[in-house]
């Protein structure tokens, strides 16, 4: 997930290409977005596992870190006061109480931004460096037994 | 008085402000809304190929790609100088009816609804979507998600894939409707036009027959006298594709109806001191301050400005709901914010009308979907009504068709003026000296924006999916003395 328009804000979308040019299994499908809430949603339904790999700012945070979260992660900030759309686990838990075919296990992958504000199609040199490593998380973490 | 500072971990970008600022009795003075700014958007545009702007500014906006795709599409039409053909048009506005009918559904649900459904001062945890759903049901909650997910099917029908459509081409569109999809089509209005009428009757029980609500709606803490602005047709009519550009006065007369080429003719922008985003006003009639009035050139641009600035809508069973809409409230224009969300449902809709009425037109399947430009480039300027309000983009090339200027409008910078104003009035009426600030009373001062659905910019993608928003309250000693970050 991403805006590749963004500087860091486009990480996620640049570990996404590459995955690409390394994964080549039928069983594996890799989406490139820049939605939220109920619109993830959609992109979820019909999957058994999902990753979800997107750029962070926290408090404190270096530039290039990478955080594995589960969407429990995000539990704190469950209320509709955003601007545009619900956040992401009441857009889950929306989903689940209809009854819509959701992945068992989501995975969240998210790499510290340093600037998600200014138009350039090129991530900060510390978020740079971090995509490789990312990128090895991420295969591992799909080679993973989700039941384990 | 007690500092609360919460500091979720959460991504930042897109942060919205509202910053409160008290006199000595305890009174609030002033209220700033601020919007962050996104850096080097002119400069990124410059040496690029005018025809990749459709693809280039809808991933500024990661709400409404759909309108900054259609905006600049018809900006690339002036651009080349050529005229796309009668199917191209109208596969245009059928698919900007589609993302219109998703757009205008989630708003609906998902933000104005919890605060009339669960009420304004509902616990946190139950005001959101699950609270709504738990009062009214999950059939409603299946169906939001159904209509969303048909609409959604259409854009990605015509536009190639589910974001980021590539469909909007100089002259035309990429692709065109086959006899089987447009029955497809077709199926899909008549269930979003069913689904229109349904979430009106929910607006009707829920909110119209309550007497504290409708009272809440009507009361001076929401209401401003403005200009309004709106894309009407050539009889006046609500449009969200073409059209000229008509604006109200608080009294609901014409003061100008303009082509996309006069824009800057008739709107200027301002800077001031404490936002980097250019306040835009009616240049004819000047700026003078936050303030309302047929003197000040503040103007609207939203749901209800289009409701405001038209003479009706151009669909039967919207047209019947905007007299409904008009004789409830008292007649035109309406200036009360709230009811923003009552014309947010009259436009959906005309939306679900609209795409229904599109699906059947006899030229709709033609394959005559594209005229091949021959001008040489030089300058555009392309209009549309975004679900927010008045999206401009104008452009400038040399005849090679590089863009050598880009300047864009957005629609929630077109509202900055009067969403100040409008939290501030709310403040003024809300915060009393001595009185406590509670959870529920900033949610009363939110709901004074809200009915904009203010777009902080362009990442709203964000992973826990929503945009933050921070509310400062500071003493007349310029403290922080209330600080609530969500």
């Amino acid at each position: 997930m991403g805006n590749s328009l963004l500087s860091d804000d486009g990480v996620g979308l640049c570990v996404a290409a590459e995955l690409k040019s390394r994964l080549d299994q039928s069983d594996v499908t890799i989406m490139e977005t820049s939605v939220a809430g109920l619109s993830l949603l959609d992109l979820l339904v019909g999957y058994d596992r999902a990753i979800i790999i997107d750029a962070i700012q926290t408090v404190g945070g270096k530039a290039g870190q990478i955080y594995r979260l589960d969407p429990e992660a995000f539990d704190t900030t469950r209320r509709t006061i955003s601007p545009h759309d619900v956040n992401f686990t009441t857009a889950l838990e929306f989903g689940k109480k209809l009854g819509l075919p959701l992945p068992q296990e989501i995975v969240i992958f998210a790499i510290e931004a340093s600037d998600v504000s200014t138009f350039s199609e090129e991530c900060t040199p510390e978020v740079k460096q971090a995509i490789p490593t990312c990128v090895e998380t991420v295969i591992q973490e799909i080679r993973r037994n989700p039941n384990t | 008085m007690k500092k609360i500072t919460i500091d979720p971990i959460t991504r930042l970008e897109g942060h919205g402000k509202i910053e409160i600022f008290l006199n000595d009795a305890g009174e609030v003075e002033n209220s700033y809304f601020q919007v962050p700014e996104l850096r080097g958007f002119e400069k990124f545009s410059e040496g690029r190929l005018a025809e990749d702007m459709p693809q280039i500014t809808q991933r500024i906006c990661g709400v409404c790609p759909e309108a900054h795709h259609m905006a600049a599409t018809k900006t690339l039409d002036d651009l080349f100088h050529v005229d796309p053909p009668s199917p191209a048009k109208k596969l245009r506005e059928l698919f900007y009816s589609s993302f219109y009918v998703t757009d205008h559904t989630t708003h609906f649900y998902i933000l104005a609804g919890p605060d009339f459904v669960m009420g304004p001062e509902a616990p946190v945890a139950e005001r959101n979507i699950l609270g709504v759903i738990a009062k009214v049901g999950l059939e409603l909650g299946g169906a939001v998600i159904k209509t969303r997910m048909q609409n959604h099917h259409i854009i990605q029908m015509l536009g190639g894939r589910a974001v980021h459509p590539v469909f909007g081409l100089p002259g035309g569109v990429s692709k065109g409707l086959s006899e089987e999809e447009r029955k497809e089509v077709e199926q899909i209005a008549k269930d979003s036009v069913e689904f229109a009428k349904l979430s009106l009757k929910v607006f009707d029980d829920i909110v119209l027959k309550n007497k504290e609500y409708l009272d809440m709606i009507l009361s001076d803490a929401y209401t401003h006298r403005t200009y309004y602005m709106g894309l009407v047709d050539e009889k006046n009519r609500v449009n969200f594709y073409d059209g000229k550009v008509r604006v109200v006065d608080p009294d609901g007369k014409e003061f100008a109806k303009y082509a996309p080429r006069e824009y800057l003719d008739h709107v200027a922008e301002r800077v001031e001191p404490w936002t980097y985003v250019k306040i835009p006003y009616l240049k004819k009639v000047g700026w003078k301050g936050f303030v309302d009035g047929k003197d000040s050139g503040v103007f609207r641009s939203t749901p209800l400005s289009r409701l405001n600035a038209a003479d009706g809508m151009a669909t039967p069973l919207a047209q019947a709901e905007y007299e409904r809409f008009y004789s409830t409230l008292g007649g035109k224009p309406v200036h009360q914010t709230l009811a923003t969300h009552w014309a947010r449902l009259v436009e959906l809709l005309y939306a679900a009308e609209k795409l229904l009425e599109l699906s059947k037109d006899p030229e709709i399947t033609s394959p005559n979907i594209r005229t091949i430009p021959t001008a040489t480039p030089d300058e555009g300027v392309g209009i549309v009504e975004a679900p927010r309000g008045t999206l401009t983009h104008h452009y400038i090339t040399d005849e090679k068709g590089i863009i050598k200027k880009a300047n864009l409008i957005v629609a929630t910078v077109n509202n900055v003026a009067a969403i100040s104003m409008s939290v501030n009035k709310a403040a003024q009426a809300l915060i009393k000296p001595g009185k406590k600030i509670t959870e529920g009373l900033l949610n009363r001062i939110e709901m004074a924006w809200r009915p904009y659905d203010p777009c902080f910019g362009c990442a709203t993608h964000t992973l826990p999916g929503q945009a933050p928003m921070e509310v400062t309250i500071y003493n007349s000693k310029g403290e922080v003395i209330e600080k609530l970050s969500r």
